[in-house]
């Protein structure tokens, strides 16, 4: 008896794939990144990210289990959300940190919710931006990569309008500055989106316009005069790239329709553009992503596909 | 229409209590809270120039207070005290700035500010105000880490000020 | 007698007025940095609730029902007012660190929603003990939120540091940790009043 006949309710079609599937794939493609992180600034970064994880992990289950809830660790999310957090985080912050953050991007960004698809807000960034609140000390301590010495991002170096050494843009395409331990690597970066652009886990309706807006901005008002600003330079520094291709595209938090992401994306772009031009951060992707995060529910309401076969509302 | 009266009438009632009340409880309080804030305000003259006994306000022809003069015992004058203001990343900080009679600065207070706690509010912390103590030139003094904008804001209204108040004394 | 204590006691528990109304929640987030801070304004905002409420409820009859609600605010206002006085003659210090938000007890929904929905209807005894009972309510709720947000948001409890090397986060101190801490603890009573 093994061609049963099995009455089940639509969708018929199934594709192989899951929530599980995706998520750990995502982890994967993340890998090449963090690699290169822990190549330019040490082994510590390593720690950093696996206690990161850890905590995640640890978290989700505690809770669930308090709550008296289906216990999801093994889905991949919370290991997704550790190691995005940890990837956010300057290479030499106290070890602490990275287990404060991912605590409180579990709890405060995600199950106090109710868990995975539920949540307002991308709880990586979430963590981030507790931890940029709660210590900024640590938050903007950057270091030289290959070296312990404390020193400014390039973007904080151009916000306090100083003089930036030497670093060209193979420098910051390979990783070769300092930044948070995920964002360095533009080369890795990339290849992990590729991957994931590939197989069809994420689209490009967010991340491009998304680049696209940072550099426009960049361009016309970057310079000391209008239509003259170092485009690439923006789109290689800070946390852009990470931020794109991996937080703006968390399937919860972004919007469904290819319109919307379109907008998400732009949205996001212009915010990071003001905040790093004009603000008082150096850097404003994850402001960008959270706040555009916060408006995905009206985006998506106005962007909403209509019903086969229902006529278009007038 | 006789309504209106009737309610016109009886708010009026009750306001001219409320206000009989409030001047009764003012004319108890106003000599104090006039007392407490020469009190708090000689605190901070003292404190920013510790060597001086007496501080007498100079005043444009406005009325406003520009700055003050501070005497010893003796009433040989040793410095003047003064305000500055300056837009910091998020409110203004106001500080009170005693400076000697060679220009050099005796030391600074933050009066208010609003800053972002744990970054720009460290400007108040003697780490970063101890550091104008004794300064003649301000561009000696670092900001905090992470706090440029705050700190600047207090370095640039005091060195405003000082030029200010040099010029305002050689009338 | 029973009915007084009841009507003092609801407004610390059953209906208190930060947790269950969610009243006031303006002052709450703006003050609860420090538990002085919390205490201070607990204490001004009773005075001006019990005040109000039993002047109120004295002139309820004379007051004519179409213009109660500028009656209710000048005697509020005067509450407030008097307050504000007292507070900068007697503790300078403690009025900075308020700001302003003590002449903002004028427009605090607790004060006018017990006079609108209590005192103008209520006899003077029981308009007192409601009062004094939102009162205090209202400072347990902010204490118990400001000695959280003073704990974790600068390591301290009444301005004294507790354990040395404990790194505080300055997240609670902000306008958005107040909320995260108001939330939080909003949703653990709406638990326990679910579950009992």
């Amino acid at each position: 008896m093994k061609r049963k006949l099995i009455v089940s309710s639509s969708p018929h079609l199934h594709k192989d794939e899951s929530v599980i599937k995706i998520m750990w794939m995502v982890v994967v493609s993340l890998i090449p990144a963090g690699a290169v992180g822990v190549f330019v600034f040490g082994l510590y970064a390593f720690w950093i990210i696996i206690l990161g994880i850890i905590t995640a992990v640890f978290t989700e289950g505690l809770i669930e289990i308090l709550t008296k809830r289906k216990v999801t660790i093994l889905d991949g999310s919370a290991v997704l959300t550790g190691l995005l957090l940890a990837y956010n985080l300057p290479p030499r912050v106290p070890l602490w940190l990275p287990i404060v953050g991912s605590f409180f991007a579990i709890a405060i960004g995600k199950q106090v919710f109710g868990g995975l698809g539920q949540n307002i807000f991308n709880p990586a960034l979430v963590g981030r931006i507790f931890l940029m609140a709660s210590w900024p000390k640590y938050m903007t301590a950057f270091t030289k990569p290959f070296d312990t010495v404390t020193s400014a991002t390039p973007l904080a170096l151009l916000k306090e309008a100083k003089f930036i050494e030497q670093i060209t843009y193979l420098d910051l395409f390979l990783g070769k500055r300092g930044g948070c331990i995920g964002e360095v690597c533009i080369f890795s970066l990339l290849l992990g989106a590729l991957f994931l652009l590939l197989r069809g886990y994420i689209s490009w309706h967010i991340p491009i316009p998304y680049i696209l807006t940072v550099g426009l901005f960049a361009y016309i008002f970057g310079g000391k005069t209008l239509f003259s600003g170092d485009w690439l330079f923006h789109i290689l520094s800070g946390g852009l790239i990470l931020g794109a291709f991996f937080m703006a595209t968390d399937y919860v938090t972004s919007p469904l329709t290819a319109k919307g992401q379109v907008i998400f994306g732009i949205g996001c772009g212009i915010i990071t553009s003001v905040i790093r031009l004009w603000g008082g951060y150096p850097e404003g992707v994850s402001y960008a992503i959270l706040m555009m995060n916060a408006v995905t529910p009206i985006i998506d309401r106005y962007t909403k596909t209509r019903i086969y076969g229902t006529r278009c509302a007038k | 229409m006789k309504e209106i009266f009737r309610y016109g009438l009886v708010l009026a009632l009750i306001c001219m209590i409320a206000a009989g009340l409030l001047a009764t409880v003012n004319s108890f309080t106003k000599a104090k809270i006039l007392a407490q804030g020469q009190k708090e305000e000689e605190v901070g003259l003292r404190e920013v120039m510790p060597e001086a006994f007496q501080f007498e306000p100079i005043k444009s022809q406005t009325g406003e207070i520009l700055y003050y003069k501070a005497s010893d015992k003796e009433g040989r004058p040793v410095g003047i005290v003064f305000k500055a203001e300056g837009k910091g990343y998020s409110s203004t900080i106001t500080t009170l700035v005693g400076m000697r009679d060679d220009f050099s600065i005796s030391a600074i207070k933050i009066l208010s500010q609003n800053e972002t706690p744990g970054l720009g509010a460290r400007v108040s912390e003697e780490d970063f105000a101890g550091q104008f103590k004794n300064k003649k030139d301000l561009n000696d003094v670092c900001a905090i880490t992470g706090a440029t904008i705050s700190s600047k804001a207090v370095i640039e209204a005091v060195k405003k000020k000082v030029e200010e108040i040099k010029g305002l004394i050689k009338q | 007698m029973r009915k007084v204590i009841g009507e003092f006691l609801k407004g610390i528990i059953k209906e208190n007025p930060t947790f269950v109304l969610a009243l006031g929640l303006c002052p709450t987030l703006a003050v609860s940095v420090s538990i002085i801070n919390g205490i201070g304004m607990g204490l001004a905002a009773s005075f001006v609730l019990v005040g109000s409420n039993l002047i109120i409820s004295l002139i309820k009859n004379f007051i004519p029902q179409r213009i109660r609600i500028p009656c209710f605010i000048v005697v509020i206002a005067t509450f407030v007012t008097i307050t504000e006085l007292m507070m900068k003659a007697y503790s300078p210090a403690l009025n900075r660190a308020l700001g302003i938000y003590v002449p903002l007890i004028v427009v605090n929904c607790i004060v006018l929603g017990r006079a609108e929905a209590y005192a103008s209807k209520q006899s003077v005894v029981n308009s007192f003990f409601d009062g004094l009972g939102m009162g205090i309510g209202f400072m347990l709720a902010l204490i118990l939120i400001s000695a959280i947000r003073e704990f974790l948001g600068k390591g301290e409890l009444f301005g004294v540091n507790l354990i040395r090397g404990f790194e505080p986060a300055f997240f609670f101190s902000l306008p958005s940790g107040a909320l995260l801490v108001i939330g939080l603890l909003l949703g653990f009573f709406n638990l326990f009043k679910a579950k009992s």
